[in-house]
């Protein structure tokens, strides 16, 4: 039972990081109809930001983790305008391709920047572990932290989307871009905020990510990057309730494979629960039914 | 005039579906496009709206010249366009729809909601609704109170009465002659042709993408061969 509930709870703790990042998917998605497949290296990203800030420069780990967010927000306004706005109209599937092109402009921009040695990003999170049960269960700080973080980015985007006027717009640019134009509401500078929420959320993530696996590569971001998209799509892609349960679920799903079966088989088993799901629900646990117009 | 349209031109690719077409607005008239469908009534709305770009000639509202201004620009000079189809945002709300269409207002959308509401009593009934759960003649009063919502001084209507019930139909003109009596100068498009020079002050007749007719919407409405291609003889 202990084992039970401790495997739940880093599951949560975990899945909490790929909601986070799920997030920045699904949002793109919902309102640029892309996959943005560079949102896993804008994490790594953040991630380096934050380690050298912690590290090099000796900064409270807080403003560290405030300045990834800064450069992680501008490189995904800047990564929007130069590489996905001028394919506005073109085939979806040359904005993927393109979209996997930054991933590895960004994967070997940081490697000759920063070279391809592991870094060890700083345990910053520190404190004794809650116990309960008698001592018996252990509720790690970065776990709390996890939860408490996920839960504040989801009620904060959750009033953000339903009641200020740019998270309406927001809405309105999702369901349809032209009459939103129509109405008035720039839809370049929607997408761009877009890609700055989920970009700011990215370097949040993979600041959140490092406290729990600490070895920073440059292709640190691309396993919780393609995950996390696993879990947008779990949940039903442009959903951001959606991404909240995807990601929760990914997370206890990973560890409970780790833990029950096989750790060598985790990521098999991750994936395969995807392909049930999508096999089962094509649109994902909450996804909508999409109507194709004609 | 409050809109001129002076030789316009739009493509799809290769087809050429306007094909130098001019014709205006003054203020406070209600102007119609009749035509068969794919005619080119839809793609001139769009093209005034800035959807689409004209190739050539120019496109003049309130003296300037909007032909290359982009559509989201359009709305705060005064000009609101209700598409074809209505495109209601049909995941909000009908508050939250209306609250869109006063999107590039500063002041006083409150009270202007107050009278697209009086206007549209039914709106306001359901204003906590979600617009898909609307029948498709409330969708298209939200469509026309969202467009109102702005405060146009030109307000352009593509196929308002599609896909309605003949008593629904009714109802929207009836709304359009009262905007009308209240000041707004409409472009109405309509397949619908009885009904739109019912209401109208002039209208022209679009075909395959060209202006064959212009008159008085009297006029036309007792022109034999308008009466034969549009009026069911």
């Amino acid at each position: 039972m202990v084992i039970f509930l401790t495997r739940l709870i880093n599951g949560i703790s975990l899945g909490s990081v790929y909601a986070i990042i799920a997030l920045g998917y699904t949002m793109v998605y919902g309102i640029a109809k892309m996959l943005n497949f560079a949102h896993g290296d804008v994490i790594m990203v953040g991630a380096y930001v934050c380690f050298f800030a912690i590290s090099t420069y000796h900064l409270n780990p807080v403003v560290g983790v405030l300045l990834a967010m800064v450069v992680c927000t501008l490189l995904g306004m800047v990564i929007e305008r130069l590489a996905y706005k001028p394919l506005r109209q073109a085939p979806s599937l040359a904005v993927l391709i393109t979209a996997i092109g930054v991933s590895y402009f960004l994967q070997n921009g940081a490697q000759l920047l920063w070279g391809s040695n592991n870094k060890m990003f700083p345990a910053f999170l520190k404190g004794d572990a809650l116990q309960l049960m008698d001592g018996q269960l252990r509720v790690s700080v970065t776990t709390v932290v996890n939860v408490v973080v996920c839960v504040v980015v989801m009620l904060a985007l959750t009033w953000f989307t339903g009641q200020t006027k740019m998270g309406k717009a927001m809405r309105a640019c999702s369901e349809d871009k032209g009459a939103a134009q129509l109405m008035g509401i720039n839809v370049d500078t929607t997408i761009s905020m877009t890609f700055a929420i989920g970009s700011a959320l990215a370097a949040v993530a993979g600041v959140l990510y490092m406290s729990s696996y600490p070895i920073l590569v440059p292709t640190t971001g691309s396993m919780p990057g393609i995950k996390a998209f696993t879990a947008a799509v779990f949940g039903g892609i442009g959903s951001i309730p959606g991404a909240l349960l995807g990601g929760l679920l990914l997370g206890v799903i990973e560890i409970f494979a780790g833990g029950y079966i096989s750790t060598q088989l985790q990521n098999a088993i991750v994936f395969a629960v995807l392909i049930v799901v999508l096999l089962v629900r094509p649109t994902g646990l909450l996804g909508k039914q999409i109507r194709e117009k004609v | 005039m409050l809109l001129t349209v002076d030789n316009m031109n739009v493509y799809y690719g290769a087809i050429h579906a306007i094909k130098g077409i001019s014709f205006e607005v003054a203020e406070g008239e209600i102007v119609t496009l009749i035509g068969a469908n794919g005619a080119g009534k839809s793609t001139t709305l769009k093209t005034v709206s800035g959807l689409l770009r004209s190739k050539t000639g120019s496109i003049t509202f309130l003296d300037k010249d909007i032909g290359n201004v982009p559509p989201h620009k359009l709305v705060a000079q005064g000009l609101a366009h209700v598409p074809e189809g209505r495109r209601v945002f049909l995941q909000m709300t009908v508050e939250e729809n209306l609250e869109m269409g006063a999107y590039t207002r500063k002041t006083g959308a409150d009270s202007h909601m107050e009278k697209v509401y009086a206007l549209f009593p039914r709106l306001k009934e359901r204003r906590r609704q979600i617009a898909g759960t609307l029948s498709g003649g409330e969708q298209q009063m939200l469509a026309m109170g969202r467009a109102l919502m702005s405060d146009p001084k030109l307000m352009m209507l593509d196929e308002p009465s599609m896909g309605l019930a003949p008593i629904l139909v009714d109802q929207i003109f009836d709304i359009i002659k009262d905007l009308h009596k209240a000041g707004t100068t409409i472009l109405l498009v309509e397949q619908n042709a009885q009904m739109a020079l019912s209401v109208a002050d002039r209208g022209y007749v679009l075909e395959t993408g060209k202006i064959v007719k212009s008159a008085p919407a009297k006029d036309l409405l007792n022109d034999a061969a308008v009466k034969a291609a549009y009026l069911g003889g």
